[in-house]
């Protein structure tokens, strides 16, 4: 069996940003992911990045997983390994289970950090599994990550960030966006995104949800209604909108598997997308072998991913005693720079959040 | 196909009906759910229906989500060949 | 056009090409790329049909996530296209239910 200091699931924003600090420490670091190619989903975020140079303002989302990558491949403490899939995690002893193409590896770690990202949120609606209906990060993914058009006549479900800002990318890439529906009453994202889809002549409609895929083995359409204030849908305004693709854009749920199964206290936070870890700000869990980073612990973007990477990842190696020489300063520094990024107006929900996924449960 | 029919589960076409049935019979629990249906026991792990379900259920019991309790999560997360875990642990 | 070849943002330099199967009709995709996107790029939509009511399935979380795109590869069923990458001569056929392992 294989023993490492510290393992890494999960190599895109928060993991890669986890195992540069883990390494620059000098603990041992293994880090994982299912996929061929480090990244995560920052291989389809063709914008460029804002906030503080530490946070790759102006750089482009694209560009930089090879930039961690570089750093990573100087450091003969820490390695990568690429299409092997974390199965289990054994909390009793802190074993891990991989699977690489068939073989079973055990890997024994002191420290585990969890950065296995999110996962699309579902929407209950009739047809909702007809090929065509796709979710608007594998969208995003098909096109930006591939150069492969989803579809030519898409309808955008949901106008939160994600919503709004690949519908503009669709456009970007000549690809029609019939309509975008949202069920609240206002737009949920950056009222900058969707002005640049109001001025491409998308229609916008609040208080509108999807009420059935039609098509038989593809999309060929969708009908919408407008909704009340108990979501339900106002007799007579249903209507058929001709279009290949349905893009479902409701928002991320962490993907928390492995935090269940080590025991972490759990913690249903809505602003964070769904069930958390209960985490102290270092981002260490309840089991105190695990750490979390990034949007599996609550889903935020890749910049907070970023930092929350690094603070899970020092802190993970200065409780083995691995400590880099700047490290207290570098935390301050990090924790400084999420509480900026979260001071929006927009963060405020955020900010709810994560101190309702800080707040010590009973049993602690 | 009316709404009843919704897919909420895909990897066991469980449908919305059925959900609403079980939840009627005094299935009350995510974990009771899937023992008697298989709902969010396929190749997914009920990733895509989990929540679908909680709702579902919060709904009918008039309870916020959080107050739906979870099932138990086990390894593996992801599916594993049989002859995989059969052939033991690999050498370094 | 399903293929992007001009892009405001981005470049999509020619990868390799490969020839391989889909339901034994002979198409071509970019080595690497997952088999989902060179079946999109093809014009496939349907990719299995579902293992009780039969449902049409296809793409849909390109993430590894969810069940959607199983299909059976090289004879083995239930891989997850959106995430495989594809590569020369592979055998990709839609699957209909849970498959059937290989016995060897």
């Amino acid at each position: 069996m294989k023993e490492v200091d510290i393992a890494v699931i999960g190599a895109g924003p928060a993991g890669l940003s986890a195992a540069l600090a883990c390494g620059k420490s000098g603990a041992t670091t293994l880090l994982i992911d299912f996929m061929d190619a480090p990244g995560g989903q920052l291989i389809k975020q063709t914008h460029k990045f804002f906030g503080s140079e530490r946070q790759f303002a102006g750089t482009r989302g694209i560009q930089i997983p090879s930039i961690f990558i570089n750093q990573l491949s100087q450091m003969p403490n820490v390695q990568l390994v690429l299409g092997v899939n974390a199965s289990g995690y054994y909390a009793d002893s802190g074993v891990l289970t991989l699977e690489d193409g068939g073989k079973f590896i055990k890997v024994k770690a002191k420290r585990v950090i969890i950065a296995t990202g999110a996962g699309e949120k579902a929407l209950a609606f009739e047809n909702n599994d007809l090929p065509g209906v796709y979710g608007a990060g594998a969208v995003q993914t098909l096109m930006n990550a591939y150069g492969v058009k989803p579809g030519n006549r898409v309808l955008m479900v949901g106008s939160g960030n994600i919503g709004l800002i690949v519908s503009y990318q669709l456009i970007q890439a000549h690809v029609q966006v019939v309509s975008l529906v949202e069920a609240a009453g206002r737009i949920g994202g950056y009222l900058v995104h969707a002005a640049k889809l109001r001025r491409a002549g998308v229609p916008i409609l609040t208080s509108h949800t999807i009420v059935r895929a039609i098509g038989e083995e593809t999309v060929r359409g969708a009908v919408v209604a407008q909704v009340d204030q108990s979501w339900q849908a106002v007799p007579g305004s249903q209507r058929e909108v001709a279009c290949d693709v349905i893009c479902l854009a409701v928002g991320l749920t962490p993907l928390v598997d492995m935090m269940w199964q080590a025991g972490c206290e759990m913690k249903y936070v809505p602003a964070l997308g769904g069930h958390v870890p209960v985490r102290d700000e270092n981002m260490r869990a309840s089991n105190p072998a695990v750490y979390v980073a990034g949007d599996a612990g609550g889903v935020e973007e890749a910049s907070s991913a970023m930092i929350s990477g690094e603070i899970a990842g020092i802190s993970a190696a200065v409780s083995l005693g691995f400590r880099a020489q700047d490290a207290d300063a570098r935390l301050a520094l990090l924790k400084s720079d999420l509480a900026a990024i979260r001071s929006a107006p927009a963060g405020e929900k955020i900010r709810a959040g994560i101190m309702s996924a800080m707040a010590c449960g009973g049993e602690r | 196909m009316t709404d009843d029919d919704i897919i909420i589960c895909r990897c066991e076409d469980i449908t919305l009906r059925q959900i609403r049935e079980l939840i009627a019979q005094g299935y009350h629990t995510i974990d009771e759910i899937k023992r008697v249906s298989r709902a969010g026991m396929g190749p997914c792990q009920g990733r895509t229906c989990r929540q679908l379900i909680a709702r579902e259920l919060a709904g009918a019991l008039g309870v916020p989500i959080e107050q739906v309790e979870m099932p138990t999560f086990r390894p593996p997360s992801r599916p594993v060949l049989l002859s995989t875990i059969a052939r033991g642990e690999a050498d370094e | 056009m399903v293929r992007l070849k001009e892009h405001p943002i981005l470049d999509f330099p020619p990868g390799r090409e490969v020839a391989f199967t889909f339901n034994g009709k002979e198409i071509r995709g970019v080595e690497g790329e997952p088999i989902a996107a060179a079946l999109h790029a093809a014009g496939v939509r349907v990719l299995r049909h579902s293992p009780v009511l039969g449902r049409a399935r296809g793409f849909f979380c390109a993430i590894g996530t969810c069940s959607s795109c199983l299909m059976t590869v090289d004879g083995v069923p239930n891989v997850r296209v959106c995430t495989e990458p594809l590569t020369q001569g592979m055998v990709i056929e839609t699957q209909k239910g849970h498959g059937h392992l290989p016995i060897d």
